[in-house]
């Protein structure tokens, strides 16, 4: 069995133990994990109150969903006449932990609800992708062997190469499971991450920057026509939690909702406005994307915007300020008209 | 006899003549994507499919449709309605089950006093040359929603795929008049038709999913207000992927769009879900279905319990779309079976 | 005479109709100088005056150029001397990361921009307005975001 496969295993079982103890102790009311999908290439996120539920949790590399997502609103259940507070375990891969820490930042969560399960993560696979490979075929099982994750169907056996067929943010990802601190020591149990580097160069950023204005608005046009203005993307991102979007504005309305190219472009480009420094790239919204869309190249886009202006990087610690609440008087205005 | 044979390879050319006479709208591969569109050149066509995402009702009741247009000359006001192709359509490799949605799509637009000319007009003008599917997906459930991977009656012409050509069937007069215009096809043999009805058979005994959905609208009926749909919404994140790729969901907004600077403006119709916390949301601010659990149960409960109460028909085709496409993996068929199970603990208890 | 300057007006080269975000204290009131001063400026902006360029949405730029305006200009007070103390400090960050999200998604750069001018400045606000007229003329007219119906 590949080592890839005995890591997941290895995983699986820490990450259950984990869940097992902590509702036996009472210290959490609620877990959310990921348990096996219906359909292939899925994973379903599961909630999970009971000690007997807890061999429903699964690790395996099809588990894209951000489970952040369900922290808010804040989970109240009645108990006695009233709502209160559930104290909710989560299982948490280090982008997954990230945005937890972030929404904490932004006053979205309450620290003491939340225990976070921290397991490393090797990589999500771009299930999108695969499916368009495999095209008319049916999937019937999938499996790790080696470095390569291998597809069969009732005639057909397809091999894709692991580092090559993960999302593309995960072929960046130096922060694999929770980032360990000090004001957060109480809430990790399980995996944590030491050090990681967060010396990034960009290249992909960059080498898509070096096209000329016109060949980057064409390769835009192409790559978002497919949307249908579901916005999957925008409910499955934990930090996406507006009570009113912008899109669903009406007085005024900014922009429009149609599915035509300029009112598509419009609306990423300002959902990814709205994210800057504060994704935490984890691919989920490409991952549910249902035309397949990968949204990866704009994530990047505005990662290395606040990471060069700002030396920032969202979701890793409590006290740093995100770029956008902030301002200081040396920021860099190399883009003024006429800079003084 | 009526049945026609043509070559895989003589499809091109069925499509030439076709094209001529007709809009001519086919699954095309866009982006690695299935979707039918308008076929500009032939070698476009990708007959090698399960389905496509969006359904075919995308053609007839687009995403976005222009209502109407108008420009302002000093105090005149001058309106346009969109202009309407002078040929028909001709939908060709649509699925049994895409077939069907076409039934309910015009029971919904066309029932009762307000008739939604625009689809109608454009279903009149509509010629359905489906496919059958030799090979079911996982997630296919027509046969429990009295479908079947074969069934042509919804459809003008069908045809199946004898490996290296098609079996043609006309159903409808205007299926006959194509097929006949289409002279040099030839005939079909007996050994044609018992190898399309073998294939039917093994399509059928294929699909693997089964619900019972006899009773299912009494059954939800009665469970509105039971607190397992807390359960089923749970991890429903409320995105609006299963209206949007449903073959019979037909909500849709209404928006008046504006170029002030040019004095002119539009009224166009978009999709839209029940998923939205827009959707039922009144004017005084008060909205009835505010959170995930009554929107994620007004979805089910639309296609299994409203829908036949008010028009005798079951709301679902079995494409199984949401269920291949739903983010979270909210299987459908789970929902159901858990709601069949509830009738059956209550029965046993009442029996008790 | 009337139909003599019609035609002149048609016949006359596209100019770029810029719109122009000026806060209210520093930039509105150095447009003011340059007008008192008789110092003349391109006639391409329009100008619309805000309190603070911290009030601007960047949603005001992008719905401009979605409604076909060619060009956007906006001008603050120099860092430090924001009548709000720091609203100019928060529009920079906001306007720097909105400017390369425009110019990553493929909006020419010089189509939108950003630019401090003081309210003593009526000079430096009229050759600053020269500079941006003739970049977004260079450029041509805006079609990419403008929906077309």
């Amino acid at each position: 069995m590949s080592k890839l496969n005995l890591d997941n295993q290895k995983i699986q079982e820490k990450m259950r133990e984990v869940a097992r103890n902590l509702l036996k102790e009472k210290k959490v009311d609620l877990i959310i994990g990921y348990s096996e999908g219906t359909v292939p290439l899925s994973s379903a996120p599961v909630f999970i109150r009971k000690e007997e539920e807890v061999d429903k949790l699964i690790w395996n590399n099809l588990c894209y969903v951000n489970l952040a997502k369900y922290l808010i609103p804040n989970i109240k259940e009645n108990v006695d006449g009233k709502l209160v507070d559930l104290k909710v375990g989560i299982i948490s891969k280090g982008c997954v932990a990230r945005s937890i820490i972030h929404l904490m930042v932004e006053h979205q969560i309450k620290k003491e609800n939340i225990t976070i399960i921290g397991i490393k993560c090797n990589g999500i696979i771009n299930r999108r992708k695969i499916e368009k490979e495999v095209g008319a075929e049916e999937i019937i099982e999938t499996y790790l062997l080696d470095d390569n994750f291998i597809v069969k169907g009732k005639d057909f056996e397809k091999k894709f190469n692991y580092d090559e067929y993960m999302n593309e943010l995960c072929k960046h990802c130096t922060i694999k499971s929770p980032p360990k601190s000090d004001s957060l020591k109480d809430i990790i149990v399980g995996e944590s991450q030491e050090s990681y580097s967060l010396e990034e160069k960009f290249e992909d950023v960059i080498e898509f920057e070096e096209k000329t204005p016109d060949e980057r608005w064409n390769y835009m046009k192409e790559l978002l026509q497919d949307c249908t203005r579901c916005y999957a993307c925008r409910e499955a991102c934990p930090l996406c939690y507006c009570n009113l979007c912008f899109v669903d504005q009406n007085l005024p309305t900014w922009f429009g909702k149609t599915s035509e190219i300029s009112d598509i472009l419009i609306f990423h480009m300002v959902r990814a406005l709205h994210l800057a420094g504060r994704c935490v790239e984890c691919g989920a919204c490409s991952s549910v994307c249902p035309m397949g869309i990968d949204l990866s190249i704009i994530n990047r886009k505005i990662n290395r915007i606040v990471k060069d202006r700002y030396d920032f990087t969202s979701g890793l610690s409590l006290e740093k300020l995100p770029p956008m609440m902030a301002f200081k008087m040396e920021d860099k205005q190399e883009f003024m008209l006429e800079e003084d | 006899m009526i049945e026609k044979l043509v070559d895989k390879k003589d499809i091109p050319k069925l499509v030439k003549e076709l094209t001529e006479k007709y809009n001519f709208y086919a699954p095309i591969k866009v982006n690695g994507n299935i979707e039918f569109k308008r076929v500009e050149n032939v070698g476009d066509i990708e007959l090698n499919f399960f389905n496509s995402k969006i359904p075919p009702k995308e053609i007839l009741f687009p995403r976005m449709e222009t209502l109407f247009t108008y420009n302002i000359n000093g105090k005149n006001i001058e309106i346009k309605e969109p202009e309407k192709s002078e040929k028909k359509n001709i939908i060709f490799g649509i699925r049994p089950c895409d077939a069907h949605s076409f039934v309910l799509l015009e029971n919904f637009f066309g029932f009762g006093e307000f008739k939604d000319k625009l689809f109608l007009n454009k279903r009149k003008n509509t010629i359905l040359m489906g496919i059958g599917c030799n090979n079911p997906r996982n997630t296919c459930f027509c046969t429990s929603l009295e479908g079947h991977p074969f069934k042509k009656e919804d459809m003008d012409v069908f045809l199946v795929d004898l490996d290296d050509k098609y079996l043609i069937t006309p159903i409808t007069d205007i299926g006959k008049e194509i097929i006949d215009a289409l002279s040099w096809l030839v005939d079909a043999k007996k050994p044609d038709l018992e190898k399309a009805m073998k294939l039917s058979e093994k399509a059928e005994s294929l699909i693997s999913t089964t619900l019972d959905i006899k009773d299912s609208y009494k059954i939800l009926d009665s469970q509105f207000s039971n607190p397992i749909w807390k359960e089923i919404s749970e991890t429903c994140i409320g995105c609006g992927t299963c209206s949007f790729l449903c073959p019979t969901c037909t909500c849709f907004d209404v928006i008046d769009e504006e170029d002030k600077y040019n004095n002119k403006g539009r009224r166009i119709r978009i999709w839209d879900t029940c998923q939205s916390c827009l959707y039922s949301l009144h004017t005084s601010g008060h909205n009835p279905r505010n959170g995930g659990i009554e929107r994620c149960r007004n979805r089910i409960l639309h296609k299994f319990s409203y829908y036949p109460t008010n028009y005798g028909l079951i709301g679902c085709v079995g494409c199984g779309r949401c269920i291949q496409l739903c983010p979270v993996n909210n299987d459908l068929r789970a929902i159901i079976k858990k709601m069949n199970e509830i009738n059956k603990k209550e029965e046993k208890s009442i029996i008790a | 005479m009337n139909e003599v300057i019609i035609e002149e007006a048609q016949e006359k080269e596209w100019e770029p109709k810029i719109i122009a975000f000026l806060c209210n204290w520093c930039s509105y009131a150095g447009a003011d100088l340059a007008g008192v001063s008789r110092i003349q400026y391109p006639p391409n902006i329009r100008i619309v005056r805000v309190p603070c360029s911290g009030r601007l949405n960047p949603f005001f730029l992008i719905r401009s150029l979605v409604d076909g305006w060619d060009g956007v200009l906006v001008s603050g007070c120099h860092p430090g001397d924001c009548h709000y103390i720091s609203g100019n400090l928060v529009a920079r960050r906001r306007f720097a990361i909105l400017n390369d999200l425009l110019e990553f998604f493929g909006i020419e750069p010089g189509r939108v921009n950003f630019m401090w001018a003081s309210a003593a400045e009526g000079e430096r606000f009229a050759v600053l307005v020269r500079k941006a007229t003739a970049i977004v003329k260079k450029l041509g007219p805006n079609k990419k975001f403008k929906k077309e119906w």
